[in-house]
């Protein structure tokens, strides 16, 4: 039997190829927007695995530095060095900022952390680790500094030594690591006019600055325009310990929350990223409708293009089953075509977006299923009108 | 004594056919009592004026309306007695009756071959056999030379040819044309009767051309004049029914050659 989808689509190719590829891009961007959604999965885990923290240990209360503002004393990290099961420990600060980047400026995730601690970027693409106290950095790629760049952060100049890759923050802003140190000063620091405003309060306060007592002012001053505080405190367990255990035992023993590297990751995935990825849905919805929409219409207007034949067809004997199939196979070629457009485009610009994009093949599979879902779907507005068509209107005008 | 000669089936025998469209006050009554008989090999023109009737007894005869009473007996079986149809109807039309339309109706996505092949391969034939009995139909017709030609390719004329093609590919003993000749120029118009009349004889086929063209009716042995929605037959003169030494009935027309 003659297959006479083939042959209609080879009768129209042009019209109908210029469909799939119409549709083809939808489907390349609702795979993008899929795409998207995986890498920011990928980028939180990514991240998280750099540090390779079992436990992280933020402020009581909060879900941790990604999700709220945390705040911990940096001297945390000796009492919990106390507890069974902590093998290792190390401060790290968080900090999102626009830096300048030759004429242009960058948005990036400042990121503290002690040389040889918890916190440091396990893997370096090139260059080396931090081996001065100050003014060295680790930029990821992505920020477009090179090893050798001089990064402007407030007041001080950073020299990049080491680039990491894939190292973004939830929001897809690029990391650069600096020492613990700098960054608790760079986080903390106040403008000179707001000091030399807050010093004159000091000195003019007689209670702090007695005659008597010549050093009182130095040490309240001291005291006042220097951080001592962190962000979060990483843990690394004893081999053999349960990191649940141990994250129990962080917060029963002091007014902290501790959180296990699954927890923290769930913490990203599950909460940061969840509004994303709902608007990811939404969108993905969106151009399931739409594409639903088009090869709804696209089938529709070539079967009435072609009523009178369906006519003679019906009228000459051919089943039902044979039209419904005709026109099945039509919208289900056009799925198919716009699909593999779909699945190529998606590959070819996916390395040009902003954010890192993750196709997966998983992903690629559920989206064929779902064009195929949805072809068949929109093939029954054009069956239906198909098999309405009376043989009789072959005879006669 | 000379023994009797034996009394031919009709092809296409009609009994008081009757077709209302609509109910109550607004019911139409197209056909009010048709009678006819159209014998194998035979060419019968049926006409009548725009509104009297022949389309909708062309639908009737080629089960894509039910009438609304009377009887249709194709080739011996009836079709429909007063209600009571046959169960298939598509099939009926696949395996026993042709149609040739006012436009050649071709599916513009297949080629000449595959138009006319399309039939027997609804019918179960095989792809190769089906395309051979196209091929056959189309040397029949004498444009064999056009097989692999899609429709757009075509002439006006050699599109009617293959359509005509079509209607004969399964060997129906019927075929209903309606108006085949009305895009034709005269010379056209007399050609597709000629063949037509040439293939009722090589085929045994019962043909019913439906016309308005003043051109041909002169042609029918035979005419169905319908008004009104009942058949006044009219003979054409010279018209004989013979039968052969086996029996088989013989009907001639006087077709004009084409200059």
């Amino acid at each position: 039997m003659i297959n006479l989808a083939s042959r209609d689509i080879a009768h129209g190719f042009g019209r109908y190829f210029l469909t799939s590829v119409g549709l083809g891009l939808l489907i390349g961007v609702t795979l993008s927007m899929a795409g998207i959604y995986r890498g920011m999965v990928d980028d939180a885990k990514a991240l998280l695995e750099s540090w390779q923290a079992d436990v992280w240990v933020v402020q009581q209360h909060t879900l941790g530095p990604f999700a709220e503002s945390s705040n911990l004393h940096d001297d945390v990290y000796r009492n919990l060095l106390g507890l069974p099961g902590v093998a290792e420990t190390g401060n790290v600060t968080f900090l999102t900022m626009q830096v300048k980047q030759g004429e242009s400026d960058v948005r990036v995730m400042i990121s503290g952390f002690e040389p040889g601690r918890p916190g440091e970027p396990a893997l370096l693409m090139a260059g080396r680790p931090l081996t001065r106290p100050h003014y060295e950095a680790i930029a990821d790629v992505k920020t477009g500094f090179g090893l050798g760049d001089r990064i402007r952060i407030r007041r001080n100049e950073y020299t990049v030594v080491g680039l990491t890759r894939r190292m973004v923050s939830s929001s897809g802003d690029p990391m650069v690591f600096i020492p613990l140190k700098d960054a608790q000063q760079t986080q903390f620091l106040k403008d000179n006019e707001a000091i030399r405003n807050d010093r004159n309060r000091l000195a003019a306060n007689p209670g702090l600055n007695r005659a008597g007592v010549p050093g009182l002012l130095d040490a309240v001053e001291a005291n006042q325009f220097s951080n001592r505080n962190v962000n979060a405190v990483l843990v690394r367990v004893t081999p053999g310990w349960n990191p649940r255990v141990v994250a129990d035992n962080i917060k029963r023993w002091k007014y902290l929350q501790a959180y296990t590297g699954e927890e923290m990751e769930e913490i990203l995935v599950g909460k940061l990223i969840a509004t994303a990825a709902r608007q990811i849905a939404v969108f993905l919805v969106i151009l399931a409708l739409v594409s639903a929409a088009i090869v709804a219409l696209i089938i529709y207007t070539m079967t009435i293009s072609k009523i009178k034949e369906i006519a003679v067809l019906k009228l000459i004997g051919t089943r039902n089953t044979t039209i419904a199939g005709m026109i099945l196979q039509e919208a289900l070629g056009l799925g198919l075509i716009g699909f593999v457009i779909g699945k190529l485009l998606a590959t070819l610009w996916g390395p040009h977006f902003p954010r890192h994009v993750v196709l997966l093949t998983e992903d690629a599979v559920r989206g064929f299923i779902v064009t195929v879902v949805i072809c068949t779907i929109a093939s029954v507005l054009g069956i239906r009108a198909a098999l309405r068509v009376d043989p009789a209107a072959a005879i006669g005008g | 004594m000379e023994p009797a000669a034996p009394i031919p089936q009709p092809a296409i025998l009609l009994e008081a056919l009757r077709k209302t469209y609509g109910t109550g006050s607004t019911a139409v009554e197209a056909l009010k009592g048709v009678d006819m008989a159209v014998y194998p090999g035979e060419v019968v023109g049926l006409i009548g004026p725009s509104g009297s009737g022949k389309t909708t007894l062309l639908k009737c005869l080629g089960a894509v309306i039910e009438p609304t009473a009377g009887r249709i007996t194709l080739g011996g079986e009836v079709i429909y007695d007063d209600g009571w149809k046959i169960r298939d109807l598509r099939a009926l039309r696949r395996d026993r009756i042709g149609f040739i339309f006012q436009a050649p109706y071709l599916i513009p996505f297949l080629n000449a071959t595959d138009n006319v092949a399309l039939l027997p391969m609804l019918a179960g034939v095989s792809n190769g056999h089906a395309r051979r009995r196209a091929f056959e139909m189309l040397t029949a017709l004498d444009v064999a030379h056009r097989a692999a030609a899609q429709v757009a390719e075509l002439s006006g004329g050699e599109q009617q040819r293959v359509s005509i093609a079509r209607a004969l590919a399964n060997k129906p003993p019927i075929i209903l044309a309606d108006e085949p000749t009305a895009p034709l120029d005269s010379q056209r118009a007399l050609t597709v009767v000629r063949i037509l009349d040439q293939l009722a004889r090589e085929y045994r086929t019962a043909i019913i051309v439906v016309t308005h063209d003043e051109k041909i009716i002169p042609t029918f042995k035979r005419i169905y004049h319908i008004r009104d929605g009942r058949t006044v037959e009219e003979q054409g003169e010279g018209l004989e029914i013979s039968n052969d030494a086996a029996g088989a009935t013989h009907a001639t027309a006087v077709v004009p050659q084409p200059a």
